[in-house]
């Protein structure tokens, strides 16, 4: 059965990219991308639903399976891909208009949409140590045009560089993988299932404790490096920044968690093989270097996509310095903050890229009073603002207080008193320039015109489940991520 | 078939030579040469599997053998070719790094791949495993196939570096574990592949927008 599951599962968004490649009617693009992202989405939620009552998903040669762990980050992906392909209708119709994009683009656009969203979730599913890194190094790839979207002389810079470092990145955590295969060898019977995770995990103390470390590097190094992890986050800038606004927010709110999850996997093998703190001390170390490089750049910044990228630098960097402190309740708390790090990037990067469309230009300094042009996204930008710098009563503020509190539970004092500095200073960053932009006169005469009513509506509702998360977790959520923090923990 | 000792002897010669062709294209400057080192260093690749693969009676690396030599000896550099003509860029004037000392970095990075390697190696002894004494070698290609990366600046040298690095990987799985599975080591080709085209594709861009195909002219993405 679940191998039925998992051919519809990736099948929708591959056969619909293909599909996208050989159509030129634009409404028959937006339909079938919306259809499948939105079946898939409907897939994700019937599927963790299955796994929440326990039924296991795996196929019979145990190439794929779905656990909590990845059901959860699954859901958030698809439900990104979702609100990104109903933004895009309404954000591409603008730049046609404008003379940004030509039909030709457009299908480009849809095709590489879907390819990107399926290549997420063979990441997602595979058991397979090898197919999860065809799925990781396919994503790069899917997404390589995308960056290059616009052809101009600063969006080939950026993607170069975004497949040339990922790339490597990625061959090393190749390497990863083909050591961890190694030292599985003369555990795991079967060639074939020693490559399988589940099986993995099920001998992980007898594998070579110095063999795994090794890998662990390498998979901290290469799967970092798709995370955007500091110091390998040098490409995240300019690909987010280069990118069209919906796709840069599917890659800062689906992406990187479909990184940072192929890491935790080896973190989870590695903490059961080798004896307690390696890989966690090397997590609270990156972690927390990657809040503290995100600090100037954010303090000092021009671009606001670029604002966020670093805004995802060192959101990521606090994701891996709560797994890195090794508790249940950080665990708990970095779950939740990878899905209250998703919303709150959802809704800023498609606000700000209201306001590109508005103002034509991704430069702060020239936007002003975005209140009076586009008040519905400026409103969204501002409150979404208070939410990712962890303002009550907004989720961000829930996770990270979890987490700051797991790390002085867990000894972990000064640590977490540098987590509280870089929260806080970026937290000033970040509103003196949201209030620029919002408040205030436009500089010359901008003519209004927000985004269109449906994609308005999602972000509100984004905003919405940010500040309802923010009140209270509701029970089955809380349930969900307490079975994926049970995987976590081994 | 044959007796372990002469299966082995043949997989150091030929990672030897495998090795030489990466320090051959550090010292060259004609981006042609380098095309056809990485060509005929793929090719040796593809030889070290057929060695793996009936020395050691795992047949299944025989696909790979032949896709080793059909997309990396043959399909990529035929394409690398074809852009190095359409660009008409043939040397690479400018270094990071002039070639003397490239070639004395590299000289080391062969000596740190050998301490790298050793714990592995032990562990292969520990658990009774064949040794393989290629594996230093295999690091060895990883770190100089970084390496081009750094110290070169054509765009085309990048991508042979990086295919370099990738060689390095197939030849320590190869080494340590016999290859992967025969599904996954497709779908790796097929990455690869996908991959040295669309780098090849952005190379085109490169020389459109910039006229020129050095990546010191990517430099405007600044914060």
């Amino acid at each position: 059965m679940s191998t039925l599951y998992f051919s519809l599962l990736l099948g929708l968004p591959l056969l619909s990219g293909i599909l996208c490649a050989f159509l030129k009617r634009r409404t028959l693009l937006e339909a079938i991308t919306l259809f499948s992202t939105a079946l898939t989405f409907v897939g994700a939620l019937l599927l963790s639903a299955a796994v929440l009552r326990g039924t296991s998903l795996i196929t019979p040669k145990g190439w794929f399976f779905l656990d909590a762990l990845s059901a959860y980050i699954m859901l958030i992906v698809t439900g990104s891909a979702f609100v990104v392909s109903v933004y895009s209708i309404g954000y591409l119709r603008r730049q046609i208009v404008n003379r940004k994009v030509d039909a030709k683009m457009l299908r480009l656009y849809y095709m590489l949409l879907n390819i990107f969203l399926f290549t997420m979730l063979l990441v997602l599913i595979s058991n397979n140590l090898g197919f999860l890194w065809i799925g990781s190094e396919s994503t790069t790839l899917a997404t390589a045009f995308l960056v290059a979207y616009y052809e101009r002389e600063s969006s080939i810079e950026a993607a170069w560089k975004y497949v040339i470092i990922c790339s490597v990145g990625i061959g090393l955590a190749l390497f990863g993988i083909i050591l961890t295969y190694f030292s599985a060898l003369h555990v795991v019977s079967s060639q074939s299932t020693a490559l399988n995770w589940t099986s993995l995990i099920a001998v992980a103390n007898q594998l070579n404790p110095d063999i795994l470390k090794l890998a662990f590097v390498f998979a901290l190094v290469g799967f970092g490096t798709k995370a955007g992890l500091a110091p390998m986050h040098t490409w995240k800038p300019d690909a987010y920044g280069e990118a069209p606004a919906p796709i840069s927010a599917l890659m800062a709110a689906g992406l990187v968690n479909v990184a940072l999850y192929s890491l935790l996997r080896f973190y989870i093998l590695v903490n059961k093989a080798v004896a307690v703190g390696f890989a966690p001390t090397l997590f609270v170390i990156f972690g927390l270097l990657s809040m503290v490089i995100a600090v100037p750049f954010i303090l000092v910044q021009r671009d606001f996509k670029r604002l966020l990228a670093y805004s995802s630098v060192e959101h990521v960097g606090i994701i891996v310095f709560a797994f890195g402190l090794g508790t249940p309740l950080a665990y708990f708390g970095a779950l939740l903050h990878i899905l209250n790090n998703a919303l709150a990037k959802l809704v800023l990067f498609l606000t700000l890229g209201n306001v590109r469309l508005a103002y034509d230009s991704k430069i702060m300094r020239r936007v002003s009073g975005a209140i009076k042009v586009i008040p519905v996204s400026a409103t969204l930008l501002i409150v979404g603002v208070f939410a990712i710098t962890g303002w009550p009563p907004f989720g961000v503020f829930v996770s990270e207080f979890t987490i700051v509190t797991a790390g002085f539970a867990a000894g972990n004092i000064f640590p977490s008193l540098v987590f509280i500095g870089v929260v806080a200073t970026i937290f000033v960053g970040f509103i003196y320039y949201a209030t620029q932009m919002v408040f205030g006169e436009p500089h010359r005469r901008i003519d209004e015109g927000d985004g269109d009513a449906f994609s308005l509506i999602l972000i509100g509702a984004l905003v919405a489940i940010l500040f309802l998360l923010g009140i209270a977790i509701p029970s089955f959520l809380s349930n969900f991520i307490r079975q994926a923090v049970a995987i976590v923990q081994g | 078939m044959f007796d372990a000792q002469s299966i082995n002897l043949s997989l150091e010669i030929l990672a030897v030579a495998i090795l030489v062709t990466a320090f051959l294209i550090v010292s060259s400057r004609s981006l042609l040469f380098y095309v056809r080192l990485f060509s005929v260093q793929s090719f040796l690749l593809g030889l070290v599997a057929v060695v793996v693969a009936t020395g050691f009676g795992e047949f299944h690396i025989l696909v790979a053998a032949v896709l080793t030599i059909g997309v990396k000896a043959i399909a990529i550099p035929y394409v690398l070719n074809k852009i190095i003509d359409r660009i008409k860029v043939h040397k690479e004037i400018e270094f990071n790094l002039n070639i003397t000392t490239s070639l004395l970095v590299c000289g080391l990075l062969v000596i740190l791949a050998d301490s790298v390697g050793k714990p592995i190696i032990d562990a292969q002894v520990m658990h009774a495993l064949p040794v393989s004494k290629v594996l230093p070698e295999s690091i060895a290609m990883m770190m100089i196939g970084l390496f081009i990366m750094l110290a070169r600046k054509q765009a085309v040298s990048q991508i042979v570096g990086l295919l370099t690095l990738e060689n390095g990987l197939f030849l320590s799985g190869l080494s340590i574990t016999y290859g992967m599975p025969l599904i996954v080591e497709i779908g790796i080709f097929f990455d690869i592949l996908v991959a040295a085209l669309i780098l090849g594709v952005f190379v085109f861009r490169i020389n459109e927008t910039f006229d020129t195909v050095s990546v010191d002219t990517l430099r405007r993405l600044k914060d």
